[in-house]
């Protein structure tokens, strides 16, 4: 045998990702963008716990050589991320994801205001009009509905949404619905003070009665039953998040919600983050849609914000100036951080003003909306 | 299907659906806190009239009225509460105190006045 030590380096070069990123360098910008969503999730922190994974996965699929997204062979090999990403693929994650929220969701507040099942309904005003938008710039109808669900700020019901009619987009639309839902604080406060006087800013808000322990047990069973009988695709999502719900507040299956509020929603986590990002490969991810995509779910969040407060200006005025419209831009269902907006914008105009918890009630009327409103495209569009 | 009428119509019936499922439910609340009082009212009637039997007047709270959504007590409007010759902060170590005393959580206790004997 004769061995070259240089030729053996000079193999060991030509048949690494170095080599093959020569050849494809649309990779080597994939992966400047993954660096770039790691510095936003570590540095900027901007949801780092779904931004981390979905960047680390969008750095792994662009390694070129690896086989990670490789499907089953003849001799049963397979690639790691094709397996992950089969549980995006039959909408296993988001399902799961929505049982950990319910788990932790607090439905008392909404419970105690019903009224606030319609600012939940008012702020998916975004979802329609970004599927219109994204229609009128040509993209297909399944796409547009897709898309559209980015304003609905619900992570997971995009992902799901997508994953079942526009599974080709589902990177770009899982990125801007999280990175939107990280800059809420950011996007939503110019709209709150632009289409809301000091006035109705300042209106401090009655006291929430108090809610029995039995009702906040039937809620989930009902809307269960209601919702889900009336709109079959939604049972993965309202099913899996009155379940969860159902665990916190049933008080006998203590150890089953900790399981979902914790240990199991970070679990799914990790790999709902690592299947997102393992799709945004070069091919699918480096094109002008990507960028209309990013510029569209700006446009439908920002159209869902205001859809919310400006039918919190009908409640101030139907209710006689008992509500503040704040509220309502709580109604996106990004759980509690719109919340925690209104709180703190309504705090600004009156500082002995307390919101969180009458946020709070659109707020979580907004998570089952959005989860309406993906069944009825999905219903529409075909699943 | 670009945008035409019937996407317009499309998006119009999907609002609307969201709308309609949840002023739904909007209702339905109100009927599922109706049904639970009555359940519940039902089924504490018997326990609450042997605890008057055996606890007498002597058991209200003196300078603070306050209610909780504990099975002993009936669920009630909170409301805000009515300070009568006692300062906030006073207020508070008050409510913290009445907590920790009778081990029913804050979230749980509705206070309607505190008043200084």
């Amino acid at each position: 045998m004769e061995f070259s030590f240089i030729g053996t380096l000079q193999k060991i070069f030509a048949e690494s990702g170095f080599a093959a990123l020569v050849q494809e360098p649309r990779n080597l910008i994939m992966i400047v963008i993954a660096c770039i969503l790691l510095y936003m999730g570590i540095v900027k922190k901007f949801e780092p716990l779904l931004l981390v994974p979905i960047a680390f996965g969008v750095l792994m699929a662009n390694f070129p050589l690896t086989g990670l997204l490789n499907p089953p062979d003849a001799n049963g090999n397979v690639g790691l991320f094709w397996v992950f990403y089969q549980g995006v693929q039959y909408a296993i994650y988001p399902s799961i994801i929505f049982l950990g929220i319910g788990a932790m969701t607090d439905f008392g507040p909404l419970i105690a205001r019903p009224s606030s099942m319609l600012l939940g309904a008012a702020a998916q005003f975004g979802i329609f009009s970004a599927f219109l938008l994204a229609l009128g710039l040509g993209f297909p109808e399944k796409v547009a509905a897709a898309i559209g669900v980015i304003g609905g700020a619900d992570g997971p019901t995009a992902i799901l949404t997508a994953s079942k009619l526009a599974p080709e987009y589902l990177p770009p639309i899982a990125i801007a619905a999280y990175s939107y839902m990280a800059l809420i604080p950011m996007i939503q406060p110019p709209l709150m003070r632009l289409l809301t006087t000091k006035k109705e800013r300042e209106v401090k808000m009655e006291q929430l009665r108090t809610v029995s322990k039995a009702e906040k047990i039937a809620f989930p069973i009902v809307v269960a039953i209601f919702v889900i009988l009336l709109l079959p695709e939604t049972a993965p999502l309202i099913g899996m998040l009155m379940l969860g719900n159902l665990f916190k507040e049933c008080g006998v299956v203590d150890r089953l919600s900790d399981t979902a509020q914790n240990a199991l929603i970070n679990i799914v986590t990790i790999f709902l983050g690592l299947s997102v990002g393992c799709k945004a490969t070069a091919a699918t991810f480096l094109r002008w849609e990507t960028l209309m995509i990013i510029g569209l779910g700006l446009l439908a969040f920002m159209l869902s914000t205001a859809g919310g407060l400006m039918f919190g200006k009908i409640m101030y005025h139907l209710s006689g100036g008992k509500i503040n419209p704040l509220i309502g831009s709580a109604g996106v269902s990004a759980v509690p951080m719109a919340a925690r907006v209104s709180q703190v914008e309504g705090q600004k105009a009156n500082p002995a003003n307390f919101l969180l918890m009458h946020a709070m009630g659109p707020n979580v009327a907004g998570v089952i909306g959005s989860a309406i409103a993906a069944g009825f495209m999905i219903k529409v569009f075909g699943g | 299907m670009s945008l035409d009428m019937e996407s317009l119509l499309i998006a119009v019936s999907g609002i609307a659906i969201v709308f309609l499922v949840l002023a739904v439910l909007c209702l339905l609340i109100p009927m599922i806190s109706g049904v639970v009082r009555v359940f519940t009212k039902t089924q504490k009637k018997e326990p609450e009239e042997r605890t008057k039997e055996e606890q007498p007047a002597h058991q209200s709270v003196s300078a603070v009225e306050l209610v909780s959504d504990h099975p002993s007590a009936p669920a009630a409007y909170g409301g805000d509460v009515v300070l009568i010759g006692v300062d906030e902060k006073t207020a508070a170590c008050v409510m913290a105190i009445v907590s920790y005393e009778t081990g029913i959580p804050l979230s749980e206790l509705v206070f309607r006045k505190i008043k200084e004997l």
